[in-house]
């Protein structure tokens, strides 16, 4: 059976058997990629974004910057560019109309059929993706950062990548995600999108998320599940480690904070590029290529400083029609602490908005850094005693992000060689 | 002073048996379920000051308008001055020394 994905496109993964492969990559010329573009190329390759087949052409660049979709008319927001120096392509003989070989840690990747060599006013590109041109926010800086050249052309992945513990059985693709939606019987499901330890904030974000997927389903057997999608992609120093982020958010399950039938873990590869609400329109595509019907949005989605409106990654999806996106926002306000209803409370409900107490994950960070345990209400005990579990096991002491850390982590994946 | 920036100084065991050998049980709040805190009040100038100087710092502006992360051991020494000074307006006079 055909499964559809985003744009209406049939998923196909882009992956040779090896003894092809081997024959394949006989006398290509091998091009080195960065961490960043070997992520991509896997996304590419399994179908995370589908329809995409390769890297963008400059007009498939030039609609997605300036019409937020494909020259084909289907909705796409961030270009997914191959970034290229001018030594580099003379250095390689890279050709438009040739075949070459990208390689990772020497390791075989993919083969990348160049059908274009092209140029990109690179601030432009910022200013229409991002809304500035400010160094700052971080997409700008990695949109600055891009070589002069770029190429465009599809991609096929020579060998699977190897994901190392203990994101193994997180890291599940398109069709696999698909198998696991249907084994589960879940006729809806609602995507968490997440960069951090979970507080209950971000618990009832995920339950109010489910019961308004759920809807006017019947009720005595479940048949909608959370699934949660950790995105792990480039670390910054004082962010959670990634191990402590996936494995806090499965202990929510194991705890018991939510049924065995109702919750799945999962994680995608994606360097975030906190584009606000074209990252939301990018994560609800993403999203609906893993076969989820609905995609929570709480206030801020993929946001950086005071760059977007809070509600702006809610407004944009005024603009698409169903048949654009295949999957349905849910748009959410805040949860909050309030004494006086002595709960975690929604701000479309409680009315002691005077009385309420915001809180974060860097508050909360800040309440275990003082040598306080949050109380259960506000921090699972299971999560608080998890992190420091992850800390000793995964992040040589700290839970959080080090220049050790990220010198001498356990990779996420490696690519095997041929 | 008014409080705009406010550095939360949570209630340890440690800190809450000097804040009661001072006679200042009463100084601490309560937030989130049962803890207790020191709400640290900070004016734009002082709060841009502690951020340079405590890089690690971080002003949460999205959620909380408060400042976060600052070393343990600073906020003890705050807090130090807070019993002393039996007043929570404590951020000039740690910024000067």
């Amino acid at each position: 059976m055909s499964e559809i994905g985003h744009g209406g496109k049939q998923i196909v993964e882009r992956i040779l058997d090896p003894q092809t492969a081997k024959e394949k990559i006989k006398n290509l010329k091998k091009v080195p990629v960065r961490e960043q573009m070997a992520v991509e190329v896997i996304d590419l390759a399994y179908g995370f974004f589908s329809p995409l087949q390769g890297f963008l052409g400059k007009a498939d660049v030039e609609s997605v910057c300036k019409k937020m979709r494909l020259k084909d008319g289907t909705v796409w927001s961030i270009p997914i560019v191959f970034d290229i120096s001018d030594k580099e392509i003379a250095d390689y003989g890279v050709k438009e109309g040739e075949s070459i070989l990208l390689t990772y840690k020497d390791s075989p990747v993919a083969v990348f059929d160049v059908e274009e060599i092209y140029s990109y006013n690179k601030q432009e590109m910022a200013k229409d993706v991002y809304g500035t041109n400010d160094e700052k926010h971080p997409g700008v800086k990695l949109t600055n950062n891009f070589k002069d050249k770029f190429l465009g052309g599809k991609i096929t992945m020579v060998s699977k990548p190897i994901i190392n513990p203990p994101f193994t059985e997180f890291l599940l693709t398109p069709l696999e995600m698909r198998k696991k939606i249907k084994e589960k019987g879940w006729v809806r499901s609602v995507a968490h999108q997440t960069r951090n330890v979970p507080h209950t904030g971000h618990e009832w974000l995920m339950k109010g998320s489910w019961l308004s997927a759920y809807g006017e389903l019947p009720v005595e057997k479940m048949i909608v599940g959370v699934i949660v999608n950790a995105i792990i992609g480039e670390k910054r120093p004082g962010d959670y480690i990634d191990e402590a982020i996936v494995l806090c958010h499965d202990v929510l399950r194991k705890a018991g904070y939510f049924r065995e039938d109702v919750h799945l873990t999962s994680i995608s590869l994606w360097d975030m590029r906190y584009a606000g609400p074209r990252e939301a329109v990018f994560h609800a595509a993403l999203r609906a290529n893993l076969g989820i019907t609905h995609h929570m949005f709480g206030r801020d989605h993929a946001g950086v400083g005071t760059y977007y409106d809070p509600y702006d990654a809610h407004r944009i999806f005024d603009q698409f029609s169903e048949k654009d996106l295949n999957i349905k926002p849910v748009r959410v306000l805040e949860w909050w602490y309030c004494p006086i209803c002595a709960e975690v409370t929604y701000m479309g409900l409680c009315n002691h908005k005077d009385k309420i107490q915001n809180f974060s994950g860097t508050l909360i960070r800040s309440i275990i850094q003082d040598g306080v345990k949050p109380p259960r209400l506000i921090f699972r005990p299971e999560v608080f005693d998890l992190i420091e579990e992850c800390a000793q096991k995964y992040g040589m002491g700290s839970a959080y992000v080090t220049k050790e850390y990220i010198a001498n982590r356990n990779p996420v994946f490696t690519f095997p060689k041929l | 002073m008014a409080d705009t920036f406010p550095i939360n100084v949570w209630i340890n065991e440690e800190r809450y048996e000097k804040l009661r050998a001072a006679g200042l049980g009463q100084m601490a709040q309560e937030m989130l379920a049962g803890l207790k805190v020191l709400r640290v009040p900070t004016n734009e100038q002082q709060r841009d000051e502690i951020l340079k100087k405590y890089p690690m710092a971080k002003y949460d502006s999205a959620t909380t308008k408060s400042i976060e992360l600052l070393p343990r051991d600073v906020k003890d020494k705050i807090f130090d001055l807070i019993i002393q000074k039996k007043s929570v307006d404590v951020m000039g006079e740690f910024l000067k020394a």
